[in-house]
């Protein structure tokens, strides 16, 4: 069970620059097209985040932030954007992730419709990729407890 | 007849003097308590039951705005491009990081506390410049000299600062200053690893403490002004 850490300065330097890492990992997954990063990158980036935020600040208080629930729905909410996408390209009738096609619905140009289409998926891969990595170490720090056997535990006590 | 009426008047000016004492004195130990940092969320989440929903509505709104205007300096400063997809981009990934995260970056700020804290770190900024950059022609002479004088020693003092981002605000100016580092703080006392006699002297004399104190607005500190001004009434309320 990973607790609060004790050392003060840890702690207050790790909850202030919390903001700024989540706002870096935003940054590298909405630069892919410009500099190195993209999706995956950035996902892991945001990811860190939550763990480093888990590390200082124990379990507790990170299930109030971002608690298992919320992490599995993410993703598969970052899954739904990516093949939504596709399956949208695939409704609109040309091949599955053929972005050139959501020109139809944004009224752009093919190459800015590819352009933002690139850009939806690797949003929708970031966020799932930050949601199971943080659900890997989730798991690691409680052991593998689910809520409903931690429940159990303590109606049966 | 006018002895009685005069008897009474003074029973209620007492009376009335009596209930503003201690309500004054009510509202100095709030405020006392809610200046110090809070040492988790839990007591935290207590001491914000002091304030009604519309105040900690305000609070959350002042931090939330605080929190996306940094944010969005900072996406401007990562990325210099100044296109309207850009621009977008950067508002409504600082609005969703700023959601997420507006009560970490200002834990414990009062309400109305951000502007003469904020004013008061722009001017003590200059001087914790000035200290670094004497402490590092001192250390710099201390490396050159061929005799090499220098006196490592670890120094333990306890501080009157009380609230979390003090003490951290007080252990990086001391390790970002030439000649000392924090080793460890525990249980409210610090352990600094110093070069030589003279930083530690520096340091012994307080006067990072006071500014630190001064500019986070730490309930117990005292500036001599502060007391010159405030001492009419404190003498009057004890």
């Amino acid at each position: 069970m990973t607790r609060i850490t004790d050392d003060v300065i840890i702690r207050t330097v790790a909850r202030i620059l919390i903001p700024f890492i989540q706002l870096y990992a935003l940054y590298v997954i909405m630069h892919g097209h410009h500099s190195p990063g993209g999706g995956f990158q950035g996902g892991v980036i945001l990811g860190a985040s939550f763990i480093l935020y888990l590390l200082t600040h124990g379990l507790e208080e990170t299930k109030i932030r971002m608690s298992e629930i919320k992490a599995g729905l993410f993703s598969s909410f970052g899954l739904l954007i990516y093949s939504g996408i596709g399956l949208l390209c695939l409704i609109l009738g040309s091949n599955y992730l053929d972005y050139g096609k959501l020109s139809t619905i944004l009224k752009v140009m093919p190459a800015q419709a590819r352009s933002l289409g690139i850009l939806g998926v690797e949003i929708g891969v970031g966020i799932a990729v930050m949601a199971v990595m943080f659900s890997i170490f989730f798991d690691i720090s409680t052991g593998g407890e689910l809520p409903e056997d931690e429940q159990n535990k303590r109606g049966a006590r | 007849m006018e002895v009685t009426v005069l008897v009474q008047a003074t029973d209620k000016a007492f009376e009335i003097l009596e209930k503003a004492r201690n309500e004054a004195r009510e509202l100095l130990y709030t405020s006392a308590k809610l200046t110090s940092e809070t040492k988790s969320l839990a007591e935290k989440r207590e001491a914000r039951a002091f304030l009604s929903g519309a105040q900690q509505a305000r609070l959350a709104l002042r931090n939330f705005t605080i929190t996306f205007f940094i944010l969005f300096i900072f996406w401007i400063l990562l990325s210099a491009r100044f296109d309207a997809f850009h621009l977008t981009l950067g508002i409504i990934c600082s609005v969703l990081v700023a959601y997420l995260s507006h009560d970490l970056l200002f834990f414990n700020v009062r309400l109305g506390d951000f502007r003469i804290r904020a004013r008061r770190f722009l001017q003590a900024g200059p001087w914790f410049l000035g200290q670094i950059f004497s402490a590092n022609l001192h250390v710099a002479y201390l490396a050159l000299s061929p005799r090499m004088p220098i006196d490592p020693q670890i120094i333990r003092f306890k501080t009157k600062l009380e609230s979390d981002i003090s003490w951290v605000a007080m252990a990086n100016s001391i390790t970002l200053t030439p000649g000392t580092i924090t080793v460890d703080i525990r249980e409210g006392e610090f352990f600094v690893h110093a070069l030589d006699k003279k930083v530690a002297y520096d340091l012994n004399t307080g006067e990072m403490e006071d500014k630190i104190a001064h500019v986070l607005m730490e309930a117990d500190h005292v500036y001599i002004q502060d007391v010159l001004d405030v001492s009419r009434i404190f003498g009057a309320l004890k």
